[in-house]
């Protein structure tokens, strides 16, 4: 388990920025959604045990965030989405003072600075002031500060804003790459939808300080009742009027059908009606909800 | 660009405890200072009074001993009154808190210089570029935070006035020869040590505050400049327009003086010069004369003397003429003022973004 909270509730004055707030969350990558004033920012700083919650129990990695939040802080690297970053400083020396801040040793964080610098591919420019970094170098630089002591958890906050294509693809891999191959978990908060799936395995859907959706992308973006993508290659309405007959619903999308079988049936349905009508299916697969779609739903439900 | 073709290896390294995770800060503070050459600048001028107390202490242990070394200045030594001549051990207490006082006296200008190269980008350039979250989102506490920053000033003013006065202190009891020395002048140590530290703390605090509150170091500053001319030049109207005991108060650096003047114990000091001066009415005249040069003004003769009129160097100024609790309260409540500002305007973030 990545994280636990149980209950929690945050309010700021008449603001309830976290309503009784519960989640668990596993460990690998996890998609933070929500729109703003969700409670994102407040979540993430519940979990490094920033800020002092009204009620409820949480633990990060097995850790109490209420009673250890430096012990959480310190199993837990974090990319602010603030540029966060003071000029006149070297590169090498902004994420070696990182992993002081962090409890390593001067020797050991120099050393663990040009190591992660040449994983976040900053080898080059490691002794460039940070300030006459390009937008991309910097948010590299954030994420080789954090994971410089070598934390169990990465928590980015919107980590491609502002990034052009080419460096936003960079992050995204760096992250991917974190979470796959380096053991790390990621919690990664973003209004990029496409940004979450490319990297998280399962999401969760804030609104209003409520969790509205959890889940893995694959279980969230299934429909609730089967509904498959077929093309033929003959008579399109002839095959649709025989699928009415057995009891499909079905809609046609741009010489697409969308059909929907009745309880009980499977896909083998489609084959034995094109196999009646001498059809060829030369396109069937399963239809999935885009993160989007899913998205948007449980926001709307909100509403 | 090819990413990731280093690897990345996991770390098992040794991690430091909480308590001193504030050293961090500091020593990065001090680091970055020191890259700057008008701090090191500063520093080295800021040096030159204690170098110049280190040599008088030392020039003193020398008299005690009657040294054969003196030799060649035996001629100016004789121009020293003839009670310290042939007694300088017990003039040794006064003549060292003498030097003391001095030396702060002087090395308090340096003080405030320092405060102002070092202090004004400390907070005021983290709020300006948001650092604050690189820091409270670490393992360190917003106390770490303050201490590490406040370190940072520390470092500098303990260089300029507390290393160098026990530096010269312990120059000085070296070449006494004499553990007498110690007996009679530990409370200069301790008393340098401490006034340092309040210094330190008062003047760092009072910075840091300042720092706070702007994200333009320049402003900042300027209101430190401000603070520390203009709270002299308003003690200074109040006292020729106004007459009352309490106006020095108003300025910033008179308190450190009024508390100097009692860790120091200069008021034993000036007794027993005082006591010099009583010893006859012509050799007082001669005590006061500006060849001692452990005596302010010199260069110009002082006027006759009628009798039982004191020499103005040998009483206590007139500025440092009110109860010390006042400046520990005026000090004190700088100190609060500062601590309560520093705590509003660095937030942690327990707030909505």
């Amino acid at each position: 388990m990545l994280f636990d909270l149980k209950s929690i509730r945050k309010t700021y004055g008449r603001i309830t920025a976290l309503n009784d707030l519960s989640v668990v969350a596993p460990l690998g990558a996890v998609g933070l959604l929500g729109p703003n004033g969700a409670g994102k920012t407040t979540m993430i700083r519940t979990l490094l045990g920033l800020i002092r919650i009204d009620s409820g129990e949480g633990e990060v990695l097995g850790i109490n965030i209420r009673r250890k939040p430096l012990q959480v802080r310190q199993i837990v690297g974090f990319v602010p989405e603030d540029e966060c970053l003071f000029p006149g400083v070297e590169g090498v020396e902004f994420v070696a003072y990182a992993g002081e801040l962090s409890g390593m040793g001067r020797t050991d964080a120099l050393q663990r600075a040009h190591e992660v610098l040449d994983y976040v591919g900053l080898g080059e420019a490691r002794y460039r002031k940070v300030d006459s970094y390009s937008t991309g170098m910097k948010q590299r630089l954030k994420i080789a500060s954090a994971i410089v002591h070598d934390p169990k958890l990465v928590i980015l906050d919107e980590p491609t804003n502002g990034m052009d294509p080419a460096g936003r693809i960079e992050v995204l891999e760096l992250a991917r790459d974190l979470c796959k191959n380096k053991g790390m978990s990621l919690l990664f908060s973003s209004h990029l939808l496409v940004d979450v799936e490319a990297v998280c395995d399962h999401v969760l859907v804030l609104g209003r300080g409520r969790l509205l959706a959890e889940g893995t992308i694959a279980e969230l973006t299934r429909s609730e009742r089967p509904i498959f993508e077929v093309r033929v290659k003959g008579d399109l309405a002839d095959f649709s009027n025989r699928l009415a007959r057995q009891g499909c619903t079905f809609e046609e999308l741009d010489g697409v059908l969308h059909v929907e079988l009745p309880d009980g049936r499977s896909q083998e349905l489609l084959w034995s009606t094109a196999s009646d009508a001498g059809e060829q299916i030369r396109m069937l697969k399963p239809l999935r909800n885009t993160l989007e779609e899913v998205f948007f739903k449980a926001v709307s439900e909100l509403a | 660009m090819p990413i990731f073709d280093q690897g990345y290896q996991h770390w098992q390294g040794a991690i430091s405890g909480h308590g001193l995770r504030w050293l961090a800060i500091t020593r990065q503070g001090v680091r970055q200072q020191l890259r700057r050459r008008r701090t090191k600048w500063l520093v080295s001028v800021a040096f030159v009074p204690a170098f110049m107390l280190a040599a008088f202490l030392v020039l003193w242990g020398l008299i005690e001993q009657n040294s054969t070394i003196l030799q060649p200045i035996m001629g100016l030594l004789q121009s020293l009154p003839e009670e310290i001549r042939s007694g300088p051990k017990s003039y040794r207490t006064a003549i060292w808190t003498w030097a003391f006082n001095t030396l702060f006296d002087v090395s308090q200008f340096f003080v405030m210089l320092l405060v102002l190269a070092v202090g004004p980008d400390l907070i005021s350039q983290d709020l300006r570029f948001n650092a604050i979250p690189l820091y409270l989102s670490r393992p360190i506490r917003r106390i770490d935070y303050y201490l590490g920053k406040l370190g940072v000033i520390g470092f500098f003013l303990a260089a300029v006035a507390i290393a160098p006065a026990v530096a010269a202190y312990v120059l000085g009891l070296a070449f006494s020869f004499d553990l007498g020395v110690l007996k009679d002048t530990w409370h200069l140590l301790v008393g340098s040590v401490a006034y340092g530290a309040i210094m330190v703390v008062s003047a760092g605090t009072l910075m840091l505050a300042i720092s706070s509150l702007s994200r333009n170091s320049r402003l900042v500053g300027a209101t430190w400049v401000g603070l520390w001319i203009m709270s002299n030049v308003t003690a200074g109207v109040l006292m020729t327009s106004v007459k009352q005991e309490w106006c020095p108060l108003f300025s910033y650096t008179t308190n450190f003086d009024r508390l100097r003047d009692e860790l120091l114990d200069m008021p034993a000091a000036r007794e027993k010069f005082l006591g010099l001066w009583k010893s006859g009415q012509n050799a007082a005249q001669e005590a006061v004369r500006p060849r001692f040069p452990f005596f302010r003004g010199r260069g110009r003769r002082p006027p006759p003397l009628s009798a039982g009129q004191t020499p103005p160097m040998l009483t206590t100024p007139v500025h440092l003429r009110f109860p010390l609790i006042w400046s520990v309260e005026v000090l004190g409540g700088l100190f609060v003022l500062s601590a309560w500002t520093l705590s509003t305007r660095v937030k942690s973030l327990d707030r909505l973004k």
